[in-house]
Order: structure tokens, then sequence, then C-alpha cells
């Protein structure tokens, strides 16, 4: 993935679309309600942090620069 | 300091030696990210952790010393202006990226439009945060809640100054005709529309946090 603008504004959606479920969620029911499902948001995007950075590493090899590259 | 210059054999390209780099050599580069761009990423990344703590800092205030209400009687947040300011910064992002998308086609028009239209949506923001603390009622030194709301959405309205700012130098730059269609020639405003992503990013997370929840 190259890292620009356009991948940045990708995530402008996503958290938009994240923060009006929760906020949704909070105004439709209960406050706790939209606060747990925003905690349960966040814990995925942790954990999806967190996998795309152990498959960057573990690919680090083969991509320009890495010892196992050919162009 | 050693010179980087490779020593030529005697006779052989004394005039070309010359013209040769002297100094440091030139500093290794990614091919996946340009320096302005990791530059703005990794201040990001730290902006993140300055947010974290003030984050950290409400839901402490407000889960642990556990008020009877939140906000506090007899004080109540302007949910719906907050919520219109929030819809405005929003649009900006989206004006940004137009402006973007323009100059990486080539059209110029549409970037110095899309430019200016998120400048003006900005600014508005800043307007309409600065007339609600003027409306709200409370100040900073009114009990922790006011401490932390205006420190939490103070710190937000310091990064869409510092945004503004960014996109005023860029605006100028492209209405004078700075920028082009090669991704190199237009750092100038991929890299502010990064950060104004960012503080977009931010206010959602500010606004669902503070006056929803």
């Amino acid at each position: 993935m190259r890292i620009n603008e356009r991948a940045v504004f990708k995530w402008v959606l996503i958290v938009g679309v994240a923060g009006a479920s929760v906020i949704g969620l909070a105004l439709l029911t209960r406050p706790l309600l939209g606060s747990l499902w925003g905690l349960v948001l966040v814990i995925a995007g942790c954990a999806y942090g967190i996998r795309w950075t152990r498959e960057w590493w573990r690919s680090s090899r083969s991509r320009p620069g890495g010892p196992d590259y050919k162009p | 300091m050693e010179s980087a210059s490779v020593p030529l054999p005697h006779g052989a390209g004394g005039h070309a030696a010359e013209h040769e780099h002297h100094g440091p050599p030139e500093a290794n580069q990614s091919s996946r990210i340009d320096r302005q761009t990791l530059g703005i990423l990794l201040f990001i990344i730290s902006e993140v952790m300055l947010f974290g703590s003030f984050f950290a800092s409400y839901f402490f205030l407000r889960v642990v010393v556990n008020p009877a209400s939140w906000p506090p009687q007899p004080f109540e947040l302007p949910v719906g202006i907050a919520g219109m300011n929030t819809a405005i910064l929003v649009s900006s992002s989206f004006t940004i990226h137009y402006a973007l998308e323009g100059i990486r086609k080539g059209n110029k028009q549409a970037m110095k439009l899309g430019l200016a239209l998120t400048w003006l949506l900005g600014l508005t923001f800043l307007f309409v945060q600065i007339n609600e603390y003027v409306h709200l009622g409370f100040s900073v030194r009114t009990e922790s809640f006011g401490t932390i709301f205006y420190s939490l959405t103070g710190l937000h309205g310091a990064h869409v100054f510092i945004g503004l700012t960014l996109l005023t130098a860029a605006t100028i730059r492209a209405f004078r005709g700075h920028f082009d269609k090669a991704p190199e020639k237009h750092l100038g405003v991929e890299v502010p529309g990064i950060y104004w992503h960012f503080v977009d990013i931010m206010w959602i997370i500010v606004f669902a946090t503070v006056y929803i929840l």
C-alpha cells in the first residue's frame, strides 16, 4: 500500500462511518451502549493495526531494499 | 570530516574531479514513501499520543471520579451546534480530497477551488467553536468538567488553527501556480491534506466522546 493522502482519506471515511454508528446507537438507545460499541470498534481497530504491522514486517524482505527483493 | 568523493587516477579526469560532490553522501530515501510524507506521518503519530493522554484524563475524570451526572448540573453542551460543526469539518475533508484528485489529474482550477473551500470551511469551524465557547456559560475553571472540556476541545481547536495555517500557505502557493500533476510537484498540498484528514478524524472522536456519550 502506498501511503498518501488518498489512503488517509479512506481512513476518514472508515472512522466517519464508525463514529456515526457509535453516535447513532448512543442517541437511539443509551449512551452506555454507544460507549461499549465504541470500545468494541477501538479493540477491533487495534487488532487490525497489530496484524497489519506484523504482516508489513513479514513481507519486508521481499520489498525494494530487502534481501530477497527481485526487480 | 572525510570527503565522499572518490580519488581519480593521476592525470585522468582531473577536471571532472573538481566538479565532484563533496561532503556527506545523499541521504537514503525509501522508494515507498517520500521524506515529507514520512515526516508528517511521524508527527501525526506523536499527536495521536498527545490526544491519547487527554482522552485518558477525560475518562479518568468521568469514570473514576464518577460525578452524579455528566455534564454536571446545570450545565449543558450545545450538541446541535457541535453536530453542525462536525458536518462542516467532515465536508472539508471531502473538499481537500477533491483538490488533490484535481491536481493529480492536472486540473489546477479544481485544486484551487478545493483548497479555497477547505480553508473557508476550516475557518467557519473555528469561528463556530469560538462562538460556542463564548456562549457556553462555564469556564475552564468550572469544576474538573470545565477543565477537561476546554482542554480537549481547545487542543483540537489549536490543531485546526495549525492546519489552517498550513492550508493558507498551500492555497497562496496554488494561486501563484506552484503545483503540478507529478506527485513530487504537489507535496505542498499533499502534506497539509494528510494533516487536515488527521484533524478531521480526531474531531469525530472528540465529538462522539465529549458531546454524545
